[in-house]
């Protein structure tokens, strides 16, 4: 390439570099700290091998390496530039040094354009990008030796060690490389290469199918990731095309260039899931108790995914505002407040939260168990490690919190929280150090013993209530459960419960609902209602009965309980029938454990 | 001499990191060792008993046998034994003890703790143990399998794990650890019953239109022709306070007989009552009875502290493969107001070993669950306080000469569930129980985040295809049992 050419290159990659940075730490930084939480890096020996047994693992082992990095999103933006542009150089690398040209190096921005396509799915594991990046490395580094054929066809089964299945770009680069001359050498390779995973078949525990698909690619094993594949497909047009013979190789490198890196800005940032990426933020927000950015968020962009939902409402309880402010939010029913169990990594995490703030710790516990558990690749997690500690330490099972601890301590990120929580529980200060961990303590359940129950969730937080009257928390979730299911009669029954100096807003206009419900004028009304949100609903049910559109009672109400209850959730119908389903469901939940 | 200068560095280097004892202090007090094996009984054929000494920077560690042999350890971390002069220093000690000196380095200084014995009994042990580990969750799983572990050395090995299909490996079971037949559920989408022959294995289908569902808890007939299965509705809740997680419970429980050779489900109304649920049977070694667990029907989960679970017996005719109607109660655990599991008889007829705990059917998640002893000759029935713990003991097999069974505990942090190994003399009595050997046990119990569960003692290596049997699981194929009612 001339200068001129080797400048536009440099130009074009640091570009690229910057877009993906960019992309990552901008629009999507949350999708990196959620691929950080679910791993546990430790810096062990038997951690190593663990994982670098298997076909790809060391590819997986470097791409885990890499992720513990994502705990710090610019960090883990600047490492996923790195890493995409590793992989562009690379796949221009395989291409002949005499047929080297500034439209092949455009073209080599294919793969990387793939994997950010790739790595918009938040199952998309760091490894798999390591491998594509190893195995045309590997293809680049064979070139160079002098007895080729022959480290070729050694580095085969090497390369499928270290990169799994994605060893056959190295295969395909080198028969592109090697071209006709080199048939037999090929086929010969690809015979290899074809035998390697039944060879690894007799000697890890992974069906046949898996080691020829790859096994750590992705988080979910039975889904073979299509991207990922095309993007190591794509690895190889360079080389493939590099033959092709241009007059001039300047202007057309660079418009391939920009037609390449502008369709890709497009379909990358077509291909991001926003809906996720903010309950990743407000589950991020959740486990940094960032309660007031929480607050801000909703402000800005009212959430209306339960899940999100359910973090805003623990920021609104939190920061002391639900009781008044809940129903200024978009709210979707009791699933906004506390999500119903799912048996998938994603769910019981965040919704695990909100049971350890309640001091419901025994069932933190059991959610972040699960959610360790239901990770895809079996793979545990950082996140959930520390609140296991902490669970066990406030049940005062501190031998189980240790376990957790020190294996914490083997990681990078969380060392100095294990060293200093190990060294206040060897002091015996580990409650009046931690007002978090002594806060769960105090709120626990001693007097009241009975089985979690998903349809008696009033009850226990009533319970919870009841024995700690100064857990505000349960009591703002007791009336919201109340207020979220529309159980009026429920939520009156609870009103003695209520402490607070002046009665909170949306419990003032469940109230004014429930009278002018069962009343036929306000004579009478408690005292410390508001006669403003009496006259309120008087306006709201005037508006009501005159039918107006939905639209015109949200403008107006929209901030009112009025407004949730008779245009937002089920119908009260839906209501009956969901209680009536729990109440014959069979009790209890399936059993896997042990004996 | 130079090509030999890295080779002397590197002894001298390693003879610098292994610290002797110089002067050390003389103390009484028996050393502070990790797992515990200050005076256990221990089988000849036992990897070493490697261990740590808490608190130690320093470790010098001397066992001598009674002909005078001795074998020595010195380290930083745990012992580290010769397998191979292990092995020749328990044969040459059988019936008698070996006695450990135990010196450790606390603070820059040696202190010389009070020798302990470690008894090493003629009584042979067999081949391995085989079990599942898997983490002691809830509701979901994650990576678990059945292994198999060489007694005589430290070797693991996978015998079918969940990383080869989508499901869970449940309960396995052998014939008188007789590892050429095994039992082996499979529980999730790809659900079956695997029934091993020496390397063949059939997937079955074990739920019937006549039966309440799948199969569960094996127990092989001795004449290998039959096979007890309890089939229950087994549900979880979760404990809110804290001294408790899980409670696991049936809803519903009955026992049924496999007849092997006629591919039919065997069971009776006496084992099959309404409004009583029975579980955990167990052949006698004659194969003439039945043993089994019975409680009266409760309301779940208001009533669940009230379940209450007897042992009884009833008779069984192999050569008809009848159930009999002579049940007889043989501990009546309710009327102290215990629960029993997992009765366990001895190959040799006399004893039969169970769990006791407050209530329920499922010891491992209560605390107060202990190892208890019935003599089927005297009819006396007493808690084995030689190897009970202040925790969980709980799940626990015989060795096939009777004279060692393994048990789990959660003795060593109340959750996640070791193996402990315990002699058993002609009398009926037990000797202290020893952990599982490892060979650096501080590290591979720390690391170690899953539990034993369900551990079964092996004659020999299990000869199990796993090949094969992925593909029996993965298959849809499943060969349906059939059903007949007892005469």
């Amino acid at each position: 390439m001339s200068k001129s050419e080797k400048i536009a290159a440099v130009a074009m990659t640091a570009l690229w570099g910057v877009a993906v940075y960019c992309f990552f730490a901008f629009k999507y930084p949350y999708h990196i700290h959620f691929q950080e939480q679910y791993q546990l890096f430790e810096f062990t020996w038997d951690y190593f091998l663990s994982i670098s047994s298997v076909p790809g693992g060391l590819s997986d082992y470097l791409g885990r390496f890499l992720t513990q990095f994502f705990y710090y999103a610019p960090l883990g933006s600047v490492l996923m530039a790195l890493l995409l542009g590793v992989v562009q150089l690379l796949s221009f690398c395989i291409v002949c040094k005499d047929r080297r040209s500034l439209p092949a190096y455009a073209l080599s921005f294919l793969p990387s354009i793939a994997l950010a396509l790739f790595y918009c799915d938040e199952n998309a594991l760091g490894g798999a990008a390591v491998a594509i990046a190893l195995a045309l490395g590997a293809a680049a580094l064979s070139f160079l030796g002098r007895k080729r054929f022959v480290l070729e066809l050694v580095l085969v089964p090497i390369v499928y060690l270290i990169c799994g299945p994605i060893a056959l770009v190295y295969v395909l680069a080198v028969a592109i490389r090697e071209g006709r001359k080199g048939l037999p050498w090929t086929c010969g390779m690809l015979l290899l290469l074809a035998i390697s995973p039944y060879i690894a078949s007799l000697l890890v525990p992974y069906p046949l199918g898996r080691l020829y698909t790859g096994v750590h690619y992705y988080r979910y094993h039975n889904i073979v990731p299509g991207l990922l594949w095309i993007s190591a497909a794509l690895s190889l047009v360079p080389a493939l095309l590099s033959g092709v013979k241009l007059k001039k190789n300047l202007i057309p490198g660079i418009c391939t260039y920009v037609l390449l890196a502008g369709l890709g800005c497009f379909l990358v940032l077509r291909s991001a899931d926003n809906v996720k990426e903010e309950w990743m933020k407000y589950d991020f927000m959740v486990r940094m108790q960032m309660w007031n950015r929480i607050m801000y968020s909703a402000d800005h962009r009212n959430p209306d995914n339960p899940k999100t939902v359910s973090c805003l409402n623990l920021a609104l309880s939190k920061a002391n505002r639900m009781a008044d402010s809940q129903f200024e939010y978009y709210q979707n029913g009791p699933e906004g407040l506390i999500p119903e169990f799912r048996g998938d990594y994603t769910n019981p995490i965040a919704t695990g939260e909100i049971f350890w703030h309640l001091g419901m710790v025994n069932t933190a516990q059991r959610y972040a168990f699960e959610t360790q558990e239901a990770i895809p690749d079996f793979q545990k997690s950082a996140r959930c490690y520390k609140r296991l500690a902490e669970t066990n330490i406030v049940n005062g099972d501190w031998a189980v919190a240790r376990k957790y601890l020190k294996a914490l301590q083997n990681t990078l990120y969380y060392r100095k929280w294990a060293d200093e929580t190990l060294s206040l529980m060897d002091g015996n200060s580990i409650f009046e150090k931690r007002e978090d961990l002594r806060s769960a303590r105090d709120r626990r359940l001693r007097e009241h013993s009975f089985l979690f129950s998903d349809t008696e969730m009033d009850s226990m937080l009533g319970l919870l209530k009841v024995e700690h009257p100064e857990n505000r928390m349960a009591l703002d979730y007791l009336m919201a459960w109340c207020l979220l299911r529309k159980d009026l009669d429920r939520f009156v029954q609870c009103i003695p419960l209520i402490d607070a100096p002046s009665m909170p807003k949306a419990y003032q206009e469940a109230l004014l609902l429930r009278w002018v419900l069962t009343h036929s004028d306000f004579e009478g009304l408690p005292s410390y209602i508001s006669p403003v949100h009496a006259r309120r609903i008087s306006s709201f049910i005037s508006d009501f009965q005159a039918n107006k559109s939905s639209e015109y009672m949200q403008k107006n109400y929209g901030d009112t309980y009025w407004f949730y209850y008779y245009f937002r959730y089920r119908s009260l119908n839906d209501l009956a029938r969901d209680n009536e389903k729990n109440a014959s469901d069979t009790y209890g939940r399936p059993y896997s454990g042990g004996l | 001499m130079k090509r030999m200068l890295p080779i002397l560095t590197a002894v001298l280097i390693l003879a610098a990191c292994s610290p002797k004892a110089k002067d050390p202090l003389q103390c009484s007090e028996l050393p502070d060792i990790y797992p515990d094996y200050i005076s256990v009984t221990i089988p000849v054929g036992i990897a070493p008993l490697d261990f740590v000494l808490n608190g130690a920077q320093g470790l010098d560690v001397k066992v001598e046998a009674p002909d005078g042999t001795i074998l020595e350890s010195r380290g930083k971390g745990a012992t580290r034994f010769s397998e191979r002069r292990w092995a020749t220093m328990l044969e040459k000690a059988a019936g008698d003890s070996l006695k450990v000196s135990v010196c450790g380095l606390f603070e820059g200084k040696w202190k010389a703790f009070k020798s302990f014995p470690i008894h090493v009994s003629k009584d042979g042990i067999d081949y391995g143990l085989t079990y599942r580990l898997l983490e002691p969750g809830y509701e979901i799983y994650s990576h678990m399998g059945i292994y198999e572990r060489e007694l005589s050395s430290y070797g693991q090995r996978a015998i079918l794990e969940n990383t080869q299909f989508d499901g869970c490996v449940n309960c396995h079971s052998f014939n008188h650890n007789d590892p050429r037949r095994m039992s082996l559920h499979i529980r999730g989408s790809h659900g079956a019953t695997l029934l091993t022959e020496e390397r063949e294995i059939t997937a079955y289908n074990t739920k019937t239109d006549s039966t309440l569902g799948f199969c569960v808890y094996p127990y092989w007939h001795p004449s290998g022709k039959y096979i007890a299965y309890s089939t229950n509705n087994t549900r979880q809740g979760f404990h809110v306070q804290e001294d408790k997680l899980i409670e696991v419970f049936d809803l519903d429980s009955d026992l049924q007989v496999y007849d092997i050779e006629n591919n039919v489900v065997i069971t009776a109304p006496q084992i099959k009552q309404k409004g009583i649920w029975e579980s955990f049977p167990a052949f006698s070694p004659d194969g003439r009875t039945l043993f089994f667990t019975s409680a009266i029907q409760i309301e779940i989960p208001g009533e669940l502290p009230q379940s209450k679970y007897n042992l009884l017996k009833v008779s069984f005719d192999p050569d008809t493969g009848t159930i009999g109607k002579d049940m007889e109660m043989l501990v009546d655990a309710a009327s102290i107001g215990k629960s029993i599991s997992f009765p366990k008889p001895s190959y040799d007829g006399r004893y039969i070993m169970y769990t006791l705990c407050d209530y329920g059917t499922f010891p491992i998640w209560h605390h107060e669950s202990d190892l208890w002893l019935l003599d089927l000759e005297t009819g006396q029935t007493r808690p084995l306080d030689e190897v009970n713990s202040e925790d969980t003991d709980s799940y626990h097999n015989w060795s096939s000469n009777g004279r060692w069974f393994v048990f789990s505990s959660r003795r060593d942090d109340g959750l996640f569930t070791r193996l402990y190994i315990a002699h058993f003399d002609e009398n009926g009595v037990a000797g202290k129980p020893f952990m599982l050997p490892q060979r650096d046990p501080g590290n591979y119990y720390e690391n170690l985040f899953r539990s034993y569960n369900v551990p079964e003692f092996v004659t020999s290596p299990v000869p199990f295809d796993r090949i094969r049997a992925q593909k029996a699981i993965d298959s849809k194929d499943r060969v349906p049992f059939g059903f007949r009612w007892s005469d």
